[in-house]
C-alpha cells in the first residue's frame, strides 16, 4: 500500500513519476486511458512554487508546489494519493480528514507548505504490508459503515483520531465527537457501532 | 448477528458483506475524479452574479495574465456543438455559452484552463462579466411568475388523477379538513463534488463524470457533439453519492469536452460545492392544498389533493406526486390538479423520491390532522380506509402489506403505550410526542442487457451498465449469479459503470435491483441451459436426468439422485474455455421498440400505475418519538422505527441499509434541510455545508429497520421492489405528527424549526 519514496531536485519529476505509475496501476476497466508523458511545467508558468518535504504514510515526498495548494490537493494532485477525498474544500464535510503527527486535521483547510516534515498518515497507510486491515477498516466492513463510500476515508480516520483522543468511551461520546464528517448516505448507527467494535483494537493499534 | 446484517426471513437473501467493501475502506474505490489521468489540465468555472438579463461583455484581460492560464471557453466556443436538451437525459435545456441570456443565478459564463487547479481558480474568479440585468422571478407569490398547468407537460406526468365525484362527497361529509402545506427548495449535497473529466483519443473521446445514466449521457452528448456515440465513453466506476443529482447531463460536460478538445489534452473540472447549487439541479419548493371528508365512522368519501411547483422558465418539470397520493386510500372520490409556476431559476430535476417526498409529506400530515379531527387513532384511520383496489383505475395491487407494517413497527415502537392526549408525555424538562405516517414508492421495471461469463476454472465475470452510487447494486447483481451458477461471491467480478458495457438503465425510481437482476438472471440461466444439456447429453456424466431435476451448487452441478458433475470438467469435455452469455431483458409489458429504446439510452419504464392487471407499490410504516425541550424548543427525534415490505428482499444487509439511510433523509426533511432563496435577487444563500442543514450523527439516536416479508412474483422476474426512495418517504410527515402530539402545534410548512414552536 505504501508508495514508493521519490525524491526530486527540480520539483517536478514527481509529478512526471506519478503519472506514469498511477497509470500503470489503475483498473484494467481503464486500460486504454490517456498515459502521454506529463510534460514538464515551465516554471514562469507557476506562482510562487515552493518545495515542500512532506513524510505521508512513512515515506518521505519532496513536491515543488503552489504555496496556495492545501495538504488535500497536494495528496490527490501531487501525490497521487486520492483516498483522500474533497467534498466542500471549506473544512465543512470532514471527508478530507488526515491525521498530521497522529491528530485528525482537515486538510483541506491546512496548507501544504504548512505540513513541511509532517508526518501525515492517509487512508492508503492504514493497511498493513501484507495486506491486513486496520480494525477500523474491518468493522467498517462488518458493520456496513457506508454505501456510496466516498466520506468514508474522512470517517475511517476521523474515527481513529476520535479514539486516540479519549471520545469514544460513550455512544453518546462517539455522535458527538463524529460530528464534523457528514455522511449523506446516512450510515450512522451503522459508523457508532463500527467504532465500538474497533475501539479497542485501536487503542493498541 | 449484529444490527447491520438482519437474519433473512422468508423471501430474503443472505446479509453479505459489499462486494467492494475493501476497495472503499482502503481509499482504491476510484471515483471519476481520482481516476488517473496522464497531463491533466484544470478548468473552474465562472458563473453568472445576476439571474436574469443579458451579459453585455466580459472582461478578460487581467485573466489572461494569470501564470499558468492555457484558455478560456466562453460565448462563441460553443457555437458547432448543439445545445443541449431537457429530459431523461439531460437536466436543463439552456446552453449557457450558447446564449448570452441569463436564466438562473449561477448560470455558467466560462470555464477557464490552466496547467494548476489554483491557477484556474484564480483566473475564474477574475472574469468579471457586464450585464444588462432585469428584476427576476424567485419563486412562488415573487412579481413575474406565470402560472400553467402540468398536465402533458411532461412524459412522466400525463393526466391529474379522478374518480367520482368530490364536490359533492366532500359538501356531504360529517367531518372535513382543507389546510395547506408546503415544502421548501432543497439540494441533494452529495458529499463527491461534481465533476468532469475529458480528453480525446483521435476522434474517441472519454469522459469521467460520477453519473446515474451511463448509457443516456453517451448518446446525449454525442447528439450535443454531433457525433457518433460509438466515439463517446462516459466511465463512472464509482459514484459518491447521487440521490437523483447524477441522472440528469448537465451543459458542463459538453463544455468540458470542448475544452479538452480545444487543448489536445485532459482537462478536469471540479464544481465548487458552492457552484453546484445553481449549475446542478434541486428539488423544487412545493404548495399543497388537501381537503379530506369522511362520515363520523372514519371512512374517507372525499379526497382533494392540488399541488403548485416551482420550475424555470425554459423548462417544466413535473414534480407531479398524485398519482401516489391519489392512489393511496379507500377514499371513494379523487379530485387532483398539479401547476407548475414559472420563475427565473435553474431548473429543478429528480431528488430522492422526487413525487412523493412532497406530495406524501402533504397527505400523510393531513391524514394525522383528519385523524384527530375523527378523534380516531392514527393507526386505526389508515386501517378503517384501507383499499381493496386502487381508488382512480378500481386495478388491484399486486401486493400491499402496509397493515403489516403498521402492525409490527407499531408493535416494536411500543405505541400501545402512548398517551394519545396532546401533551400529555413528559420528561423531565422535556416534552414527549409520537407519531406515524405511511410510506409508499411506484414499484416500476425498465429493461436492461448484462453480460455473464463463467470459465473452466469457475470464475464469473459479469458486466451491466449500471451504476454503484451505494445502493449496493454490485453486491445484489453477484449474489444473483452466485446463487444461479452455484459459484462462491468470491470468485466474481462485477463490472459497471461504463459506457461501453451492455446497457442499463438510468439508475432512478428505484429501479436497479430489479431490473439488472432480471438481466443477470435471464442471463445465467442461458449459461444454466448450455451447462445442463452438455452434461445430460448423450455420453455426459448426467445422461438421463432431466434440467428441473438439477442444480448448481458448490461449482458442480447436482442431480437429485446424488450424482453430480464439476462444472469445470463439463466444460472442458465442450471443449470451451468459458461459457458467456448476453442477456436483454425486458419487462412483460414492454413495447417492441424497448430494447432499441434502452441502447438509445431512453429505457421504458414499466410497472407502478402503468400496468393493466394491476398496480404495483412498496409500503412501509414509520413511527418516530420527538422530544421538545419546554423552554428552548430544541427539537430531537431520540427514536424511530420503520417496517416496509418490498417483495424479494436481495440482501438484508445493503436493504436494510438504503432504508435506514432514508429513513434519517426524512429526519433531515422534517427538522434541517432547505436552500434559502434570496427574494430580491432569485439567488440561492445558504450554498454550503455549514448553512445547509443535514443530519449529521448527533442527530441520530436509536433507529430500527424491520423487513415484512412479502412475496410478490407480478412485478418482475427478480420478484424485487425498489427500495432505495421508500425510507425517506413519509417520515417528515410522522415527525410532524409527534410535534403535534407533544406541543399541540401542527406545523405544515417545512422544515419544522425551533422558531415555529416558539410563537
Amino acid at each position: 500500500m505504501s508508495q514508493p519514496s521519490v525524491a526530486s531536485n527540480n520539483g517536478f519529476s514527481r509529478r512526471r513519476f506519478m503519472a506514469g505509475t498511477v497509470s500503470a496501476a489503475a483498473a484494467p476497466l481503464l486500460a486504454s486511458t490517456a498515459q502521454a508523458e506529463a510534460p514538464v511545467i515551465p516554471q514562469t508558468k507557476l506562482r510562487q512554487p515552493v518545495v515542500t518535504s512532506l513524510r505521508i504514510n512513512e515515506q518521505p515526498y519532496e513536491l515543488s508546489l503552489d504555496t496556495r495548494t492545501s495538504l488535500l490537493d497536494a495528496l490527490r494532485d501531487h501525490a497521487g494519493l486520492t483516498g483522500t477525498k474533497k467534498g466542500c474544500d471549506h473544512g465543512q464535510c470532514g471527508a478530507c480528514t488526515v491525521l498530521v503527527d497522529g491528530k485528525r486535521v482537515l486538510s483541506c483547510l491546512s496548507f501544504a507548505v504548512m505540513n513541511d516534515g509532517k508526518d501525515i498518515t492517509t487512508v492508503e497507510g492504514l493497511a498493513s504490508s501484507d495486506g491486513k486491515l486496520h480494525p477500523m477498516q474491518q468493522a467498517f466492513i462488518d458493520q456496513d459503515a457506508f454505501q456510496c463510500g466516498y466520506c468514508t476515508p474522512g470517517q475511517i480516520l476521523s474515527a481513529i483520531g476520535c479514539v486516540n483522543e479519549g471520545h469514544a468511551e460513550s455512544e453518546n461520546d462517539i455522535r458527538e465527537y463524529m460530528s464534523g464528517n457528514i455522511c449523506r448516505c446516512a450510515a450512522y448507527p451503522n459508523i457508532v457501532a463500527a467504532i465500538l467494535q474497533a475501539r479497542d483494537e485501536t487503542k493498541g493499534a | 448477528m449484529d444490527a447491520a446484517a438482519p437474519r433473512p426471513k422468508e423471501n430474503m437473501g443472505e446479509p453479505l458483506p459489499r462486494v467492494d467493501a475493501r476497495l472503499k475502506v482502503t481509499g482504491q474505490a476510484h471515483y471519476p475524479a481520482d481516476l488517473p489521468t496522464a497531463n491533466i489540465a484544470y478548468g473552474a468555472l465562472a458563473t453568472s452574479s445576476i439571474a436574469k438579463g443579458k451579459v453585455t461583455k466580459l472582461r478578460l484581460d487581467d485573466v489572461r495574465a494569470v501564470p499558468g492560464l492555457l484558455d478560456i471557453v466562453t460565448y462563441g466556443d460553443m457555437d458547432k456543438v448543439d445545445k443541449p436538451k431537457f429530459g431523461n437525459s439531460g437536466a436543463t435545456s439552456i446552453g449557457p455559452l450558447h446564449d448570452r441570456r441569463i436564466f438562473h443565478d449561477g448560470q455558467i459564463v466560462a470555464l477557464a484552463v490552466a496547467e494548476t487547479f489554483e491557477a484556474a481558480e484564480e483566473a475564474a474568479r477574475l472574469i468579471r462579466a457586464e450585464y444588462e440585468e432585469e428584476k427576476p422571478t424567485a419563486t412562488f407569490d415573487s412579481p413575474g411568475t406565470a402560472t400553467i398547468p402540468a398536465a402533458g407537460k411532461s412524459p412522466l406526468f400525463k393526466e391529474d388523477v379522478k374518480a367520482g365525484d368530490f364536490d359533492a362527497a366532500y359538501a356531504d361529509a360529517a367531518v372535513k379538513i382543507d389546510q395547506r402545506y408546503s415544502t421548501p427548495t432543497q439540494h441533494h449535497n452529495p458529499i463527491e463534488l461534481f465533476s468532469t473529466t475529458a480528453f480525446w483519443e483521435g476522434d474517441q473521446l472519454t469522459v469521467h463524470e460520477p453519473s446515474q445514466n451511463v448509457t443516456g449521457w453517451k448518446v446525449e452528448l454525442a447528439r450535443q457533439l454531433k457525433i457518433d456515440p460509438a466515439k463517446v465513453r462516459i466511465v463512472s466506476p464509482f459514484i459518491g453519492g447521487a440521490f437523483g443529482s447524477k441522472g440528469p447531463m448537465t451543459p458542463r460536460t459538453a463544455i468540458v469536452a470542448v475544452a479538452a478538445k480545444r487543448l489536445g489534452r485532459p482537462v478536469r473540472c471540479v464544481t465548487s460545492r458552492m457552484q453546484a447549487f445553481g449549475t446542478q439541479t434541486y428539488r423544487a419548493e412545493t404548495r399543497h392544498r388537501i381537503r379530506i371528508g369522511a362520515g363520523k365512522d372514519g371512512r374517507i368519501s372525499a379526497f382533494a389533493h392540488e399541488g403548485w411547483e416551482v420550475t424555470s422558465r425554459p423548462d417544466a418539470y413535473v414534480v407531479g406526486g398524485t398519482s401516489a397520493t391519489g392512489r393511496m386510500y379507500d377514499y371513494g372520490s379523487v379530485l387532483t390538479h398539479v401547476s407548475l409556476v414559472q420563475t427565473d431559476r435553474n431548473t429543478p430535476g429528480y431528488m430522492r423520491s422526487p413525487p412523493e417526498t412532497p406530495y406524501v409529506y402533504a397527505l400523510e400530515n393531513a391524514m394525522d390532522e383528519m385523524a384527530v379531527a375523527l378523534g380516531m387513532d392514527p393507526v386505526e384511520f389508515r386501517r378503517i380506509n384501507e383499499p381493496k383496489v386502487e381508488p382512480i383505475g378500481k386495478k388491484p395491487f399486486s401486493s400491499r402489506s402496509l397493515i403489516q407494517c403498521y402492525d409490527q413497527a407499531a408493535e416494536a415502537f411500543g405505541w400501545a403505550d402512548r398517551d394519545p392526549k396532546v401533551g400529555a408525555m413528559r420528561d423531565g424538562d422535556w416534552l414527549v410526542g409520537m407519531g406515524c405516517a405511511t410510506a409508499i414508492y411506484p414499484t416500476a421495471v425498465a429493461p436492461c442487457a448484462a453480460r455473464v461469463r463463467l470459465t473452466v476454472d469457475g470464475d464469473v465475470r459479469l458486466q451491466c451498465g449500471s451504476h454503484e452510487i451505494g445502493t449496493g447494486v454490485r453486491t445484489v447483481a453477484g449474489q444473483m449469479a452466485s446463487e444461479r451458477l452455484g459459484v462462491s461471491i468470491d470468485k466474481i467480478s462485477v463490472e459497471m459503470g461504463d459506457s461501453s458495457l451492455p446497457p442499463a438503465p438510468v439508475s432512478g425510481g428505484s429501479i436497479s435491483t430489479a431490473s439488472v437482476c432480471s438481466a443477470v438472471l435471464m442471463a445465467c440461466d442461458a449459461i444454466r441451459t448450455k451447462l445442463y444439456a452438455a452434461a445430460t447429453a448423450e455420453g455426459g456424466p448426467l445422461v438421463g436426468s432431466h434440467n428441473e431435476e438439477l442444480e448448481l451448487a458448490g461449482g458442480k452441478i447436482v442431480a437429485k439422485s446424488g450424482a453430480s458433475a464439476k462444472v469445470g470438467d463439463v466444460l472442458k469435455a465442450m471443449q470451451v474455455g468459458a461459457i458467456e452469455e448476453y442477456a436483454e431483458f425486458a419487462p412483460k409489458n414492454a413495447t417492441p421498440e424497448a430494447l432499441k429504446k434502452l441502447y438509445a439510452g431512453t429505457p421504458e419504464f414499466h410497472g407502478a400505475d402503468q400496468d393493466e392487471d394491476s398496480v404495483k407499490y412498496a409500503f412501509g410504516a414509520e413511527f418516530v418519538e420527538v422530544r421538545i425541550n419546554r423552554f428552548t424548543r430544541e427539537i430531537r427525534v431520540p427514536r424511530i422505527v420503520g417496517a416496509f415490505a418490498a417483495g424479494r428482499i436481495m440482501n438484508t444487509r445493503t436493504a436494510r441499509s438504503q432504508l435506514m439511510g432514508g429513513m434519517i433523509w426524512g429526519i433531515g426533511q422534517a427538522l434541517h434541510e432547505a436552500t434559502e432563496v434570496d427574494r430580491r435577487y432569485a439567488r440561492y444563500v445558504n450554498r454550503d455545508l455549514q448553512d445547509y442543514l443535514v443530519p449529521v450523527n448527533a442527530d441520530i439516536k436509536d433507529l430500527q429497520v424491520i423487513l415484512v416479508p412479502e412475496v410478490d412474483h407480478a412485478v418482475n422476474p427478480a420478484g424485487a421492489k425498489g427500495l432505495g426512495e421508500l425510507g425517506n418517504v413519509g417520515t417528515a410527515a410522522a415527525v410532524a405528527s409527534a410535534v403535534y402530539h407533544a406541543t399541540g402545534k401542527r406545523i405544515r410548512d417545512l422544515p419544522i424549526r425551533i422558531e415555529q414552536l416558539l410563537v
